[in-house]
């Protein structure tokens, strides 16, 4: 093992962080973080932000940012629970399947403008943004539906857990979709490192122009990737529906950012090209972490986001400088 | 794929097209205060139609046209909670020539200039919600703030046997009426109940029960021995009653709190919420038509001061409007009841919205 190619990757940086942020939490209110509780507390909360992070991870590879997977989450419950509702059919598998095409349908108008219109990611889903939003609120309503107040089973899908362990003073349990996200990660870690889709992620996100070349199919593959974007969205609004036990048109609207700095701490290059499964677990772990803890070391919660910005600078700054000093060798040997 | 995108908006309109209408459950009315006989239009004009708050607040209004047959009362209001489209239901009205307006304003203000006009008509104005309006006869809340609060720390107090830390919930630190329940309620324990302790800040939920939930599960690592919760915002004790029952702590820790039995209903029987507090809007609409009505038929004591009770026949005449019984009179225009709901898994199943 190259020691020195292994201190040079993100997701090496990253795991340094984290492990040292744990380490004074816990040095300092050892009772509080580390107990069973904490560690669920954490994992749950890991749950909306990985799945929509997986999403966003495969857009950045491949050169492209999307800012429209909130909407179409949130347009993908409220529509589904409305259907639940109206037709009676009171299925939690219903639900990930209505999820799941909505969400899909929706990421595919992205990949239409971005894959045949060939129009800049970034000013196509900041318009799909707002046009999913707000044809939800428009069309479909604004009102915030308890999921209690009109489901049975779709509701208690809220109170299904993987293990629930007993305390001295009640109970730790870990929701099931945190299953979900695991599962997820491994397909797309799948797609990405073991096909030639994934290749074709890559390649685009490197060097369009090299890749079409190379004989890969750029639109089909944008396709893809919007396509499948948005049925991680879609999946992640479901699970954020079934943990919070509501469809509020309101809320999701705003992770985008959280999620950016995730996949971002996590290695992958906003210019696209790189990337990594893990890098990008860790990465939503670290977000996770600092929002969920700071509170334990007496930090007011007005500071998360100031540390939060102090990370990202820190953890994207030390490989841009160190890629900068490897170009500046490369120049001087070129020159001399 | 446009085609595609076309057949989703068709599906998002039909599912709006088949969306059902909250069924509202019928109760007895509170019968008749005085003989009337005498023939009037009473309108009264909601924020907004078609919410559950409001259709509860539309059967207040048909109990109140049962006990007085001789008097046409309705309810209107905008489809959108919108200003502009409320002062332009009351000019409907006015022109209509109705005899009396109740109006719970979206925006105090922007119905002054209405009001007025109504008023210069010769028309009753009465509000509620809306304690400092200007161009009215009366305004009726349904309790003071102060009150309410403490009512909210009573029940805490007891169901935590009088001891033990508590932390309290507001929508934000300038949500007025939150943080008037707030301040009375931690005053009264302070003057009342002292073995038990306040702990933390007034937590911020910003009304969204997503950001209680979290904050709830902080609390719970942070406060160990937390056992109660006092919530403001209709959606705290949600998220927070979440937050307890996850941690399997709802035989341990007590939360109450203002709230709405459809927001809070699966939380209430599992004992993660204990008892929420707030005022039936049924009840609300009927005292606003009844007092509407007190004027019209001239029964009004033109002599009404500032801390007086109302005159005997609404104080003591009137025992089946639960709340409204006896009132007090603020700033004299605006008259308090004490009109608070408690709902505990006991009652949950009367109510409907």
């Amino acid at each position: 093992m190259n020691w020195r190619a292994l201190f040079a990757r993100q997701e090496f940086i990253i795991l340094v962080i984290l492990i040292a942020l744990c380490s004074i939490i816990a040095i300092i209110n050892p009772t509080a973080f580390l107990s069973v509780q904490n560690l669920f507390r954490i994992l749950r909360a890991c749950i909306v932000l990985g799945i929509f992070a997986l999403g966003t991870l495969i857009v950045l590879i491949s050169g492209g940012i999307d800012v429209s997977f909130p909407a179409v989450a949130i347009t993908a419950l409220y529509i589904s629970t409305r259907i639940i509702v109206d037709t009676g059919i009171d299925s939690v598998p219903l639900a990930f399947l209505l999820g799941s095409l909505i969400g899909l349908a929706l990421g595919l108008v992205n990949g239409v403008f971005i894959g045949i219109f060939r129009l800049p990611t970034l000013i196509v889903t900041l318009g799909t943004l707002n046009l999913f939003r707000g044809a939800l609120l428009f069309f479909v309503g604004s009102e915030r539906i308890r999921l209690s107040e009109v489901t049975t089973n779709f509701a208690e899908a809220s109170r299904l857990n993987l293990v629930t362990v007993q305390l001295a003073r009640g109970e730790a349990s870990l929701h099931f979709t945190f299953a979900l996200l695991l599962v997820l990660a491994l397909v797309v870690w799948f797609i990405l490192s073991r096909t030639m889709l994934g290749r074709a992620i890559y390649a685009i996100g490197g060097d369009r122009e090299a890749a079409e070349r190379a004989g890969f199919n750029i639109v089909r593959t944008q396709f893809f990737i919007y396509g499948f974007v948005g049925l991680l969205a879609g999946i992640g609004g479901i699970v954020y529906g079934i943990l919070s036990r509501e469809a509020d048109p309101f809320s999701i609207v705003g992770a985008e950012l959280d999620v950016i700095a995730a996949v971002v701490l996590g290695g992958a290059l906003i210019t696209g090209g790189r990337g990594t499964v893990i890098g990008t677990l860790l990465g939503v772990l670290l977000i996770t972490v600092i929002s969920n803890n700071l509170v334990l070391l007496g930090i007011p919660t007005e500071w998360q986001r100031l540390v939060i910005g102090i990370l990202i600078i820190i953890g994207v700054g030390i490989p841009a400088l160190q890629a900068l000093r490897r170009r500046s060798t490369r120049l001087t040997h070129s020159s001399g | 794929m446009l085609r595609r995108f076309m057949i989703s908006m068709l599906l998002i309109l039909s599912v709006f097209a088949i969306f059902g209408v909250v069924t509202a459950q019928d109760s007895a009315t509170p019968g008749p205060l005085f003989e009337v006989t005498n023939k009037y239009t009473m309108a009264t004009v909601v924020k907004i139609t078609g919410i559950a708050w409001f259709d509860r607040m539309e059967q207040g209004i048909g109990w109140f046209g049962q006990d007085f047959p001789s008097v046409t009362a309705f309810q209107q209001g905008p489809a959108e909670a919108d200003a502009a489209q409320q002062v332009q239901v009351i000019e409907d009205l006015i022109a209509q020539g109705v005899d009396s307006l109740c109006v719970i304003p979206f925006q105090p203000e922007t119905v002054e200039p209405v009001l007025q006009r109504a008023r210069e008509q010769g028309i009753v104005v009465i509000t509620h919600e809306s304690s400092a309006q200007q161009n009215i006869d009366f305004d009726i809340e349904a309790f003071d703030n102060a009150a309410f609060g403490r009512n909210l720390m009573d029940n805490l107090a007891e169901r935590m046997n009088f001891e033990g830390e508590y932390t309290v919930f507001v929508g934000s630190l300038t949500s007025k009426t939150h943080n008037e329940w707030v301040d009375s309620a931690i005053a009264h324990q302070i003057a009342t109940y002292p073995n038990m302790t306040l702990v933390g800040d007034k937590n911020e939920s910003f009304d969204d029960p997503q950001v209680a939930y979290e904050k709830m599960q902080e609390l719970l690592v942070q406060f160990p021995n937390l056992r109660g919760v006092q919530g403001s915002a209709s959606t705290d004790v949600a998220g927070v009653g979440q937050a307890v029952e996850e941690a399997g702590l709802q035989d341990e820790i007590v939360v109450v709190g203002t709230s709405l039995p459809s927001i809070a209903r699966d939380l209430i029987p599992t004992g993660a919420v204990d008892m929420i507090s707030f005022w039936d809007p049924a009840y609300a609409g009927y005292a606003c038509n009844l007092i509407a009505l007190t004027m019209l038929e001239g029964k009004m004591p033109s002599q009404l001061t500032d801390g007086t009770g109302l005159p005997p026949f609404l104080s003591f005449g009137f025992p089946n409007l639960p709340g409204y019984g006896s009132m007090t009179l603020n700033n004299g225009k605006a008259f308090y009841g004490s009109a608070w709901v408690e709902v505990t898994a006991e009652n949950l199943a009367n109510y409907d919205f």
